[in-house]
Order: C-alpha cells, then sequence, then structure tokens
C-alpha cells in the first residue's frame, strides 16, 4: 500500500514508514539537516528540518515526522525559512572557532553550509566557552566551542563503535558533550576510533594528527591495508611532494563493507606510508646474489632486486631446505593483512607444494 | 605519549547493595543516586562510577543524570554540610510576589554558616508563599522574624481545606477535612474503593464506557479526552501494559495535585486501579516530583493499607484482576512532568521528551502501551464510576462537564484552592473565591493557566474560562490564576517567568535552550529599563520560533505569557526601552 502525499505542490508517492525527510530526499527535495544522519538513531533535537505540514499546529521535524497519507508538506515557506534562520543564528551566536582548521575541511562543516545557505549572520560574535583542545586523546581533537549539541557523537559512539563514551550531561543552556563521568576520552573507555570526528557535522571533534594541516589536494579511495575485513577508506593526499603526500584519512559514506566506520588504525595508522623504513622493492642479501654460503656473523648489505630474481632465491633456498631436511622443517606463517584468498593459496602452498602441515596465521596484528 | 594507564576500581561492595537494594534495575538509577547522595553527603565523579557499574549503565548516563536533576548534584568532596542541612527556597513567581529575594538573602545571611542555602524552581507551596523545603520537610509561609526558628523546627502550617467556601462544589475535595488521610478505615466510611468494587463486578469494557460517556478531559492542562486515552491502550495489542500517575507537578502556581494526596490518597489509587482494569495493565507507578518527599510517603502508606486490604495487590477482591502501584520519586526537573519525558525518566534516563508519534498509548514505558494521566484526572474517576456518567454531566451545564480543581494565588484576600464546575470567570474567582482584592490593591493584571500560561489585563476579567478561552486570551491550563496589583511590573514578572523557563529548559532542541537564554537577557534588560532599539522585535521573534519549531511543549508555550504580555502591555514594554538619542529621532 502507497502512501500519497503532497510536498511543495508536488504529488509524491511513497512507502509507508517512511519519514518526511526520507521522502523528500528520495524526490531531490533539499531539507537542510544537523543532528539527522542516515546511520543514526534520528533524534529531532536540532529543528533545523522542520516542515510545515497544512492543518498541523506548529512545524514538525521532517527527520522524525512518519508520512501519512493525504498529507500537505511545504519545506521553504516564509515561516519555515524565519525559524530555520533563527535557529542557525542561535547557534552561530555561540559557535566560537579560533580559526586554526578554517582551510581543512571546509566541505564537511554542515553547519558553516546550511549557515552560507540562509545567509546567516550572528547579531553578536561568539566568545570561547571552553579550552581549545581539551582533551589529552592522541588522535582525537576536542573542541567543544564549536559544538552545537547535534549529539551525533554520543549516538556514533553507542550505536556505531558500541562504546558509549560520549554522553549529555547538565541541563538547558548549560548542556554540553561529556566523556564518561566529566573525565578525558580515555579514562572513559575510548578505543579511538574517531567514529565521533567522522560524524561530527562542524569540526568541534577533529582528527588531531591532521589538524590545520589544509584541504587535500585529492583523494584517493582505497582499501585499508590492516586487515581482511576490507574497509574502504579515502587517503587525503597532497601534491607537494613527488608522488604525493598522506597526511589524512576521511571516512568514505559509499564503503561497502564498512560505511563511515573505521578503526584505530585505518583511520589513524598511516604514518608507516611515508616512513623511511619502509621497504618498497624487493631486496636480498649480496652473498644470496653472489651465490655465497651464510656468513657466520655479518650476513652483509641488502641489496634492491627485480622480483623474478628475489622470488628466484627464495624458491631455490625452499627447495633445498625440502630435500635436504624434509617438508616438515618449513613452516609457514600468514597474515592477518592478507587477504582470504592470498591466504586460501598460502594453505595450499604449505599442504601441496611443500608438503607440511605446519601452517599457521597471525590472526592479530 | 598522552595515553594514560586505565585505572582498575574494585566493585565498591556498599553501592552495589544500595543498588541490589532497587532491583539492580538500570531503571532505578535515580532512586540509587539520590540515596548514594543522602549517604555519602554528595555525589562525586568516583561515586556515579560505581553507580554505573553496579546497575550496568554507561557511566556518560549515571553521569549525565546526576547532573541533569537539580536534586542531584555533584561535588569534588563531599562537603560537611549535607543534604538534611539544606533549605531550598522557592524561586517562583508566586514566591516572588511574596519577598521570597529578600527571604533568601535573609536567611542566607542568619542561617548560611550552618546551612546550605539553595534557591529551587517552584516548589508547588503557592498557598504557603514564600515558601522553602527545610531538608525534605515543606516549610511556608515564612516570614523575616520566623526565619531564626527554622532550626528548632518551625514549618509554618499548612492550609486548611476542609470547609468549602461560598459557591464551591466538591466532588474530588468531597472528603477533604472530613477523612483521615493517613486511615483506610476513616476514607472507607467515606465511599472509598465503592467505585472499583462496582466496577469489578462489570467488565473493562462497561467500565471503558462510563468513563467514555462521562466526558472527563484531562486535567494535567491540555484537556485531551480521558476516555479516549484509555480506549486507545485498551486497544494496544502489546503487553504488558502500563499506568502511571503523573504528580509531578512543577509548573508554578500549581499545588492542587498535593492537596489531593495529602487530602484523600485513596481516591487517587482508585481511579488508578480502575484505569489499570478498562485498560488490561497490571502495574503501575506513581512519578511524584522529589520536593514531595511527604506526599510520597503518605502514597506509600496508603498503597501499604490498600495491599492489606485487597484494594490492590493479586487478585483483587477475589476478581482474578492484580494491579500493583509503585511510587517512583523525581529529582527536580520540570520538563519531566511533560508525560514522554517522564517516561524517559522512571527508564532511568535524562528527563528529555521523546519525539511523538509513537505516543505513550502505544509506544510508552519500556516501549509498551502506557497510559499517563494527571493525579487530578485519576482522583475525578472513583465518583464517576460510583455515580454514573450521567450525574457527572449534570454537575454543570457547562460545555466541559464536572468539576476543576482552581487555585487563585497573588494579591487576594484569600489565596488557596477550591473545587468548581468550567466556565467560571477571572472576576469570580477574584471576588467570590478569593475573597476580594487586598484592602490598597487594584487589578493591574493576572496570570491564568500556570507559567506557561496568558497573561490577562481587566478587560478580559468576565470570559468564562474553558480549555476552548485560550483563544480568547485567557487560558485554563492547569487551572491557576496569579494576580498582581499596580505594585507589579510586566515586564519584571514576565522576566521571573523566563528565568523558570531557562533553569528548567532540558536543553535537547535549540530553539528552547538557546531562546529561553536570549529572551531572558532581553527581558532582564528590559526590567531595569536598558533595553536596546530591536529588542521588542527580538523577543517577539524568539518567543513565535519557539512556539511553532521547538521540540515539546516546554519551549512551544513561553510564548503564550510572552505575547500576551507584549500585546496587552505594550506601553510597559516600549517605555523599557532605552532611548539617549530620542529627541534626535523626534
Amino acid at each position: 500500500m502507497d502512501v500519497k502525499l503532497t510536498i511543495n505542490n508536488t504529488p509524491i508517492t511513497a512507502t509507508p514508514g517512511q519519514t518526511i525527510l526520507e521522502v523528500a530526499r528520495q524526490n531531490g527535495i533539499t531539507i537542510p539537516t544537523l543532528c539527522y544522519h542516515k546511520d543514526l538513531s534520528p533524534v529531532g533535537s536540532c529543528r533545523l528540518c522542520v516542515v510545515e505540514v497544512e492543518k498541523w499546529r506548529g512545524q514538525s521535524a521532517a527527520c522524525t515526522t512518519p508520512i501519512s497519507e493525504g498529507m500537505v508538506v511545504h519545506t521553504e515557506s516564509p515561516a519555515i525559512i524565519q525559524s530555520r534562520r533563527l535557529v542557525l543564528e542561535l547557534l552561530l551566536q555561540n559557535y566560537y572557532d579560533a580559526g586554526y582548521a578554517m582551510g581543512d575541511r571546509p566541505q564537511d562543516n554542515e553547519f558553516i553550509h546550511w549557515v552560507e545557505h540562509y545567509r546567516v549572520t550572528a547579531p553578536r560574535q561568539a566568545q570561547p566557552r571552553f579550552a581549545v583542545n581539551s582533551d589529552p586523546n592522541p588522535v582525537v581533537w576536542v573542541d567543544f566551542n564549536k559544538c552545537i549539541l547535534c549529539t551525533r557523537c554520543v549516538r556514533a559512539c553507542a550505536e556505531v563503535q558500541g562504546r558509549f563514551v560520549w554522553g549529555v550531561a547538565e541541563r538547558g543552556h548549560q548542556a554540553q558533550i561529556v566523556a564518561g563521568a566529566g573525565v578525558p576520552m580515555l579514562e572513559a573507555r575510548c578505543e579511538s576510533c574517531g567514529a565521533c570526528v567522522a560524524y561530527c557535522p562542524t569540526g568541534a571533534l577533529d582528527n588531531r594528527m591532521s589538524v590545520g594541516l589544509g584541504a587535500a589536494d585529492r583523494k584517493v579511495l582505497t582499501t585499508c591495508t590492516y586487515c581482511g575485513v576490507g574497509c574502504q577508506l579515502d587517503l587525503n593526499v597532497k601534491d607537494d611532494v613527488p608522488g604525493g603526500r598522506v597526511f589524512r584519512v576521511t571516512s568514505n559514506p559509499n564503503a561497502p563493507v564498512n560505511g563511515m566506520h573505521l578503526c584505530v588504525k585505518g583511520r589513524y595508522g598511516y604514518d608507516f606510508i611515508h616512513h623511511p623504513d619502509r621497504v618498497l622493492r624487493p631486496r636480498v642479501r649480496r652473498y644470496l646474489l653472489q651465490g655465497l654460503p651464510r656468513p657466520e656473523h655479518d650476513r652483509g648489505e641488502w641489496v634492491e632486486v627485480d622480483w623474478d630474481t628475489a622470488l628466484g632465491i627464495a624458491a631455490e633456498k625452499l627447495r633445498q631446505t625440502r630435500e635436504q631436511h624434509g617438508p616438515d622443517s618449513i613452516g609457514v606463517l600468514t597474515s592477518a593483512k592478507c587477504l582470504n584468498e592470498e591466504n586460501y593459496l598460502m594453505n595450499k602452498f604449505a599442504r601441496q607444494v611443500i608438503g607440511t602441515n605446519s601452517i599457521d596465521h597471525c590472526a592479530r596484528l | 605519549m598522552t595515553n594514560r594507564k586505565i585505572k582498575y576500581r574494585p566493585e565498591n561492595k556498599a553501592i552495589a547493595e544500595v543498588a541490589s537494594k532497587h532491583g539492580s534495575r538500570p531503571e532505578s538509577v535515580l532512586e540509587v543516586l539520590r540515596e548514594v547522595q543522602e549517604t555519602h553527603g554528595g555525589l562525586t565523579q568516583e561515586l556515579i562510577g560505581d553507580v554505573s557499574r553496579a546497575l550496568r549503565i554507561p557511566e556518560e548516563r549515571a553521569y549525565g543524570i546526576a547532573t541533569f536533576y537539580t536534586m542531584l548534584s555533584l561535588r569534588q568532596d563531599p562537603p560537611a554540610k549535607t543534604d538534611r542541612r539544606s533549605i531550598r527556597v522557592c524561586d517562583g513567581p508566586v514566591c516572588w510576589l511574596k519577598g521570597a529575594p529578600l527571604l533568601h538573602q535573609l536567611i542566607e545571611s542568619q542561617l548560611g554558616d550552618h546551612w546550605r542555602i539553595e534557591r529551587n524552581s517552584c516548589l508547588g507551596l503557592c498557598d504557603r508563599a514564600p515558601a522553602a523545603l527545610v531538608g525534605d520537610q515543606q516549610a511556608g509561609p515564612l516570614t523575616a522574624e520566623k526565619i531564626g526558628q527554622i532550626p528548632h523546627g518551625f514549618r509554618g502550617a499548612p492550609t486548611d481545606y476542609s470547609n468549602p467556601l461560598p459557591g464551591e462544589l466538591r466532588v474530588m475535595m468531597a472528603q477533604a477535612g472530613k477523612i483521615d488521610p493517613d486511615s483506610l478505615s476513616s476514607a472507607q466510611a467515606h465511599d472509598a474503593y465503592r467505585g472499583l468494587e462496582k466496577c469489578l463486578r462489570s467488565t473493562p469494557e462497561a467500565t471503558l464506557a462510563v468513563v467514555e460517556a462521562s466526558g472527563l478531559t484531562g486535567r494535567g492542562g491540555a484537556g485531551f479526552p480521558v476516555g479516549r486515552k484509555w480506549r486507545f491502550v485498551a486497544q494496544a495489542n502489546n503487553t504488558p501494559k502500563y499506568i502511571i500517575c503523573n504528580a509531578d507537578e512543577s509548573e508554578p502556581l500549581i499545588f492542587k495535585d498535593r492537596v489531593l494526596i495529602d487530602t484523600n490518597p485513596h481516591q487517587i489509587l482508585e481511579g488508578m486501579v480502575i484505569a489499570g482494569y478498562a485498560t488490561g495493565a497490571h502495574e503501575a507507578f506513581i512519578y511524584i516530583r522529589g520536593e514531595y518527599e511527604h506526599q510520597a510517603q503518605r502514597l506509600e502508606n496508603a498503597i501499604h493499607q490498600a495491599e492489606q486490604a485487597n484494594y490492590l495487590g493479586e487478585n483483587i477482591l477475589g476478581s482474578g484482576f492484580s494491579f500493583h502501584i509503585h511510587v517512583h520519586r523525581g529529582a527536580g526537573a520540570y520538563i519531566c512532568g511533560e508525560e514522554t519525558a517522564l517516561i524517559e525518566s522512571l527508564e532511568g534516563k535524562r528527563g528529555e521528551p521523546r519525539f511523538r508519534p509513537p505516543y505513550p498509548p502505544t509506544y510508552g514505558y519500556l516501549g509498551k502501551p502506557t497510559l499517563v494521566n494527571n493525579v487530578e484526572s485519576y482522583a475525578a474517576v472513583p465518583s464517576i464510576l460510583r455515580n454514573g456518567s450521567d450525574w457527572y454531566r449534570s454537575l454543570s451545564s457547562a460545555p466541559t462537564p464536572g468539576t476543576k480543581i482552581y487555585m487563585i494565588l497573588g494579591h487576594v484576600c484569600r489565596p488557596g484552592l477550591f473545587e468548581a464546575p468550567f466556565g467560571i470567570t477571572l472576576r469570580q474567582a477574584i471576588d467570590q473565591f478569593g475573597g476580594g482584592m487586598l484592602p490598597g490593591s487594584n487589578f493591574h493584571f493576572a496570570l491564568t493557566g500556570g507559567a506557561a500560561g496568558t497573561i490577562v489585563p481587566e478587560s478580559l476579567l468576565d470570559i468564562p474560562i474553558d480549555y476552548a478561552s485560550a483563544s480568547k486570551g485567557v487560558a485554563l491550563g492547569a487551572g491557576a490564576f496569579l494576580v498582581c496589583d499596580q505594585s507589579v511590573s510586566p515586564v519584571a514578572f514576565l522576566r521571573e517567568l523566563l528565568h523558570f523557563f531557562q533553569v528548567e529548559s532540558c536543553g535537547k532542541c535549540t530553539p528552547c535552550r538557546l531562546g529561553t537564554f536570549d529572551s531572558l537577557e532581553i527581558l532582564q534588560r528590559l526590567a531595569q529599563r536598558q533595553g536596546a532599539p530591536g529588542d521588542l522585535e527580538r523577543l517577539h521573534l524568539l518567543s513565535e520560533v519557539m512556539k511553532q519549531a521547538s521540540f515539546c511543549g516546554l519551549g512551544q508555550s513561553v510564548a503564550t505569557p510572552v505575547q500576551s504580555a507584549l500585546t496587552h502591555f505594550a506601553a510597559d514594554f516600549k517605555g523599557a526601552i532605552q532611548t539617549p538619542n530620542s529627541s534626535e529621532m523626534l
């Protein structure tokens, strides 16, 4: 049974149980939101998505109001625009931005986007109410001067990561986001996954290591190398050095496996990419190239070679060992960083090629 | 690395014991926190952590609750002055009219060394203004001379409502003064539980039909038909179902529920059992505001007696119907009078309202069908069941059947409470029931309904008051009238009201959280006659957007007093704008 309703004078057919917001978005009608996120349970608290429903008293939050048959909705009436502008204005006059991260991710600041969209200016300058950088968490940057109390961080922590670190304390004008019983995040059992950062619409929560580093020249969608889950993420790259430089990781909402969700390694463990110790091409010891026996103590220097040479040497050594000492003298240890398919091949390699059952998996990182 | 080692804190045995006494249920967190605060002389972060572990809830939730309710407070070090040695001076508009700010200063200077002195939003003691809560004991009226006697036990006396005033029509208050409220046998001698006995002999459907036919409307302020609400719950498929009695009465000017409990608690319990029978619910809660400790104990005593007599409990009077009532104390939050915030609070959460739909009759306490009615609504039920719906409708010729409890306060000779049919006028309330204006006092304006009611000028004194009269500028609300004479400035009065709303806003939605704050700021300027050009327009805009876009009734109804005051007393507000260059402007 479809539901027929009218939005902005356009007749629309929708599925029962949908909200006004869902139906509007499906039909290309923009309704601004702040506290709403499709991944999180709706709360209807910011009141930016209010719309007018004919014959209803007051305005209704589109994100929490289910559609009903014959409903007539207006999303941009003068009264609605007046409410939205005042909501944004009230938030803006309490939104203090010290300016240190201005150029970082302007496109991710949904709040400023709507402030500009509705051409809102604050009647008075916001004053700082909290310390900038108020939590010692090593990867999450906290600046509640930019908090608009949308509670997306609270819900992301509870519903996406299941850690219940963030909560709301006090009430009314004093209400604020806190970790645990008003303690630093890590003491409130934070796993530093950064889900709260990914869902924050203002930058009150940010990625500490990238704060103030500016915007990305390009974003590269890639699969996380840490484990076999296959999360996708966006590497934020600056092209100021040859080959580019990864300086931030952001969630890609279209990632099929993980959506916005990442763990601490995927989101923050990217500094290995440009580490000077990182091995980029195969290397062998010089004595192997020279066909000499293994020296007693100093095994000599590493030499960069091509893949065929390296693999050839490895294969030859394995063959020799198997011949001299039998298949069970060889053990195979695979990695959680490998794909399922790669682990399957290593299993075949150990049992059928080498002929040993000595194969294990690190199963952890 | 700034990473600190996670500290392991062993289970706190004493707190685990308190928790298990309350069933170790997450819903009992408010009671557990209150008891821990009482025994430890205050709450600390560590204690809150211990409570959260004992109840297996996230620490942030326990902390959010501890900082939400005003009767819970967080201290770094447990203070020497424990909660028992506290005086909470009422901050409400009625007590303000009666000189509470000065009284507060005097109490602070005379008793501040040994007592913790605080301000508290309206205590529901408006007929005893200026009032205070000494520990958990209600006190008032207080005078400057009596302050020194407070440590020696002076509490003042509650108002006596035993004798009806001329013109009163008493139904819910009929037994006031005739029965001992703490004795079931005394109540039984005056018809207690006769309505229940009668309805247990008929069917739930017949009971529902009688309530529907009576035309009884919800007495909490909105006037929604009680029978229809009961029908929704009865029709809901989901079980179990719950009955809730809203005794959170925290709106300034309103104290009728307190008097109803104090005069005849069994009448309320009886109404709740009947509601359970009609809707198929077997468990009920009375959510009573924490400031009504005396009344909470009275209800607990009444419940105990009713259980002994099998008017409550298993297999009531052999009918096969079982029903249990629990008393749940709030901890200081006006917002918990909003039915969905009340349910959240009952579930052991911050008292923030839920969005609707779904409505409580389908999705209420713990997601189950739940009936929430006001104390006064339940109190009206037994007499309807005893005497029939025709009798109830014959009580008056007004469009709304039955009687209402009204409160008349302020500059009248006889402030207090009375019961009468609907449709009385403000003039009647003042002259007939309030004993007229005080000598030397002339009517200036009145606030009708409650704090979220209308500000009414003299021209509207003769409008008959009903749920529909709000559109004519006189709201009925929960039935209170606060009358102010020429000495009271409507601007300063409105500031007091906004002060209340700002303190009590839960902070969930943007318009109310920030709008009440901004409105109060403007009104503080105006009350000092230092308003800036544009202030009145901004005040009106703030109220309009709060009315249209706020999440719940609290924010939406702030506009009622603001806009009625701006309309009727425009000159007073305009005069509060400072115009240093007014000569140039001319």
